[in-house]
């Protein structure tokens, strides 16, 4: 025992502290505050400037009422929008085109232009140089909407103050029912996006860290370290310690980025614009959730990539020998939407209780439905007896193929070594 | 008496057998030699005895326990393919194999820090084992094998790699450790050095044992004495002598061997007859040439 510590401390000691973790730990909080913050501030900081738009309005209908309900202000207290309404004789072709190279020429920013059928058409045209700016489009589209439809309504009799009251929307709000008939506010973006960055995060990690025994293991049997090893601990010993040291790495980045995430959503959530339930919404339980499947599918594919290692000679090998198990992992990245629309369906619910497959199924399923208990009792069953499984048979491997070096052993040669005594 | 005993192991790969029937003892205060060619089979005895392969057939026997793994820790060993951690620093190496072997940490690093300091390696204890050069990374090595004070030292071909002022350093340490009553086995195909600190060797070829026994005899029985000799005058007369089987004459020295039964003394009769003799010396054959005749009788099957 004292022997597999020694080796976990060293797995643990020599990865936390190389480059390439620290490297991909402190990216992936890097990305976090990318997606989270930046278009927060992107917002805060909006042009300071106030778009001057000249209105071309055919119809009469619109420039009056527009100056008075287009208020929208800077952060300075400014007027966002400067209205020049353009009257003149000429005809509409010509004022347009000329309209247009103004805008062109940086005098202004943009021409909003109302048809004289408006009221048939329903359509009006803004010409800009940058029209792309979804919110200033929507602004001055709604406002136009609005006044269009004041019109019909004063025009048919209505009064619009009455009929705004009686179309009022209505809300939908979304409440996901849990075990122990405990409620808790959510809705569908909340729900996709925790369930969708837990799902790659358990994707990456796993393949990060199964891989990375697989290649270690191949370092060992390249540099000849591993006879020296063995001449002080048994196989199973040492790969015993190996998946758990790195496993360790594997739960300390999580820990730092968990660190990192509630600091974000702690400090953050006061400058960033999110209404209600923040996009992570993520409860206790789904966090005790993710690391369980996290470590059991981390032994799971760790032993299968370390028979991998084993077998083979050089990482190039390996890549492409571990093919067949990288796939087994892309396999939930594909029925992703699947998954997130209809956690039920039965496609899905079958997949949670293939062992390849649940570690990242099921807990989604646990995530997004409420599955029951003997459900989740039985996927996890069926994966604890294949990973005891696959780390018997990775172990067997282990004993009789690691000091093989030199040629890559096929799989007749792996079945010799799991038969051998 | 013996503390390692080694008894009838075979061992095969597929059809090939590499080791057959292999027996010995190893005693405390001695150095046994396993010697033998590339391939001969030392190495798949040497990782029987570290019970990181099993034998097919035959007993293994350390401090009169059948071998298992907790006693591995009263082993160091020396590995042929020589394997550290490339991008980790050496105190730190040193210390993670003393604590394989169940030292407390201190301990092994204050002795790593001594072994370090004797072999000149001091200012290296913060460098990575990559940044050593190869003689270097050699000593590292074989400090790792006797950090722990094991009882049973098994060397894989110590010396290769090192340069003749290593070679020297490493082989007083090795009569050291042989002095203060461990027990030592070294396998190599370099006969001059196994020659030099062996008291018992094995001679092993194509995984069977060709000669085993005390140094001294083996030199004695086996070797067939050539005789050197200086002189001035004309030899030719001695490649025709009957008592002579085979010799090399040249212009004032001329070594001859001599059929076995014949006289040493009617051949220097003969000499002083004919020439004027300056030097006369015996030589017995050296354990390289008594391999090469002895597997050139067993040449491979």
């Amino acid at each position: 025992m004292n022997k597999i510590i020694t080796i976990i401390k060293r797995e643990y000691k020599e990865t936390v502290f190389k480059k390439g973790f620290i490297i991909l730990t402190l990216l992936i909080p890097v990305f976090m505050i990318g997606v989270t913050i930046i278009p927060a501030l992107l917002i805060e900081l909006e042009s300071d400037t106030p778009l001057t738009v000249n209105v071309v309005d055919e119809s009469g209908l619109v420039a009056a009422p527009l100056q008075s309900s287009l208020t929208d202000t800077l952060k300075n207290g400014q007027p966002k929008f400067i209205l020049n309404i353009i009257r003149s004789g000429t005809e509409t072709g010509q004022l347009v085109d000329a309209q247009k190279s103004l805008i062109e020429k940086e005098l202004i920013d943009g021409l909003l232009y109302i048809p004289a059928s408006v009221l048939d058409s329903n359509r009006i045209e803004f010409y800009a140089r940058n029209v792309s700016d979804f919110q200033t489009n929507r602004t001055l589209n709604r406002a136009v909407e609005k006044i269009i439809i004041d019109y019909r309504l004063k025009n048919s009799g209505f009064d619009p103050q009455i009929v705004q009251g009686l179309i009022t929307d209505i809300t939908l709000r979304t409440v996901k029912i849990q075990k122990g008939g405990k409620e808790r506010d959510s809705d569908f973006t909340s729900e996709y996006f925790s369930t969708f960055i837990f799902v790659l995060i358990l994707y990456m990690t796993l393949i990060v860290y199964g891989t990375s025994i697989m290649r270690s293991i191949i370092q060992e049997k390249s540099n000849k370290v591993v006879e020296v090893i063995l001449a002080s601990v048994k196989p199973i010993q040492l790969m015993a310690g190996k998946i758990l040291g790195q496993g360790l790495v594997g739960l300390t980045q999580y820990a730092i980025w968990s660190i990192v995430a509630i600091g974000i959503s702690l400090g953050g959530s006061s400058f960033i614009p999110m209404k209600g339930n923040g996009l992570m919404n993520i409860s206790t339980v789904t966090m005790i959730w993710f690391v369980v499947y996290y470590v059991l599918g981390y032994f799971l594919y760790s032993g299968m990539y370390s028979i991998i290692g084993v077998a083979t000679t050089s990482d190039q090998e390996a890549q492409q020998a571990s093919m067949p198990i990288t796939l087994l992992l892309v396999v939930p990245l594909l029925v992703l939407t699947t998954l997130v629309k209809n956690p039920d369906s039965s496609l899905i619910t079958g997949l949670s209780y293939i062992p390849f497959f649940s570690p990242i199924i099921m807990f989604a399923r646990i995530n997004m439905s409420a599955p029951a208990a003997m459900e989740i009792i039985l996927s996890l069953v069926i994966l604890i007896v294949s990973i005891i499984g696959v780390i018997w048979l990775a172990a067997k491997v282990y004993r009789m193929g690691i000091l093989m070096t030199g040629k890559r052993a096929n799989l007749p040669e792996i079945m010799r070594w799991i038969r051998a005594k | 008496m013996p503390i390692l005993n080694i008894s009838h192991i075979s061992k095969s790969y597929g059809s090939y057998k590499a080791v057959d029937d292999v027996s010995f003892t190893v005693e405390r205060g001695s150095v046994y030699g396993v010697l033998g060619p590339n391939g001969a089979g030392k190495t798949t005895t040497i990782r029987m005895i570290m019970n990181i392969l099993l034998p097919d057939e035959g007993r293994i026997t350390l401090f009169d326990t059948a071998m298992n793994d907790t006693l591995k820790n009263r082993i160091g060993y020396l590995p042929e393919e020589r394997g550290l951690y490339p991008k980790m620093k050496v105190l730190d190496m040193l210390v993670f194999l003393g604590e394989l072997h169940l030292m407390p940490g201190d301990l092994a690093s204050h002795k790593a820090l001594e072994w370090l300091k004797r072999l000149g390696l001091e200012e290296q204890k913060e460098k990575k084992v990559e940044e050593l050069s190869k003689g270097m990374q050699q000593k590292v090595q074989i400090i790792g094998s006797l950090l722990h004070d094991p009882e049973l030292i098994i060397l894989d071909e110590p010396f290769s790699g090192l340069d003749p002022v290593n070679t020297n350093l490493i082989k007083d340490i090795i009569l050291e450790l042989k002095v203060s009553g461990k027990a030592i086995m070294l396998s190599t195909h370099m006969m001059e050095t196994a020659e030099k600190l062996c008291d018992r060797v094995m001679m092993i070829n194509h995984g069977k044992v060709v000669l085993q026994g005390a140094l001294q005899p083996i030199l004695m029985d086996h070797g067939k004495s050539s005789i050197q000799v200086e002189y001035s005058g004309d030899a030719s007369f001695v490649s025709g002598l009957p008592m002579v089987e085979t010799a090399d004459i040249y212009g004032n020295y001329l070594e001859v061997r001599l059929k076995e039964g014949s006289s040493r003394n009617d051949f220097i009769g003969q000499l002083l007859k004919n020439i004027e003799v300056h030097s006369f010396k015996t030589m017995q054959s050296s354990l390289n040439e008594i391999f090469i005749t002895l597997a050139g009788e067993n040449p491979n099957e």
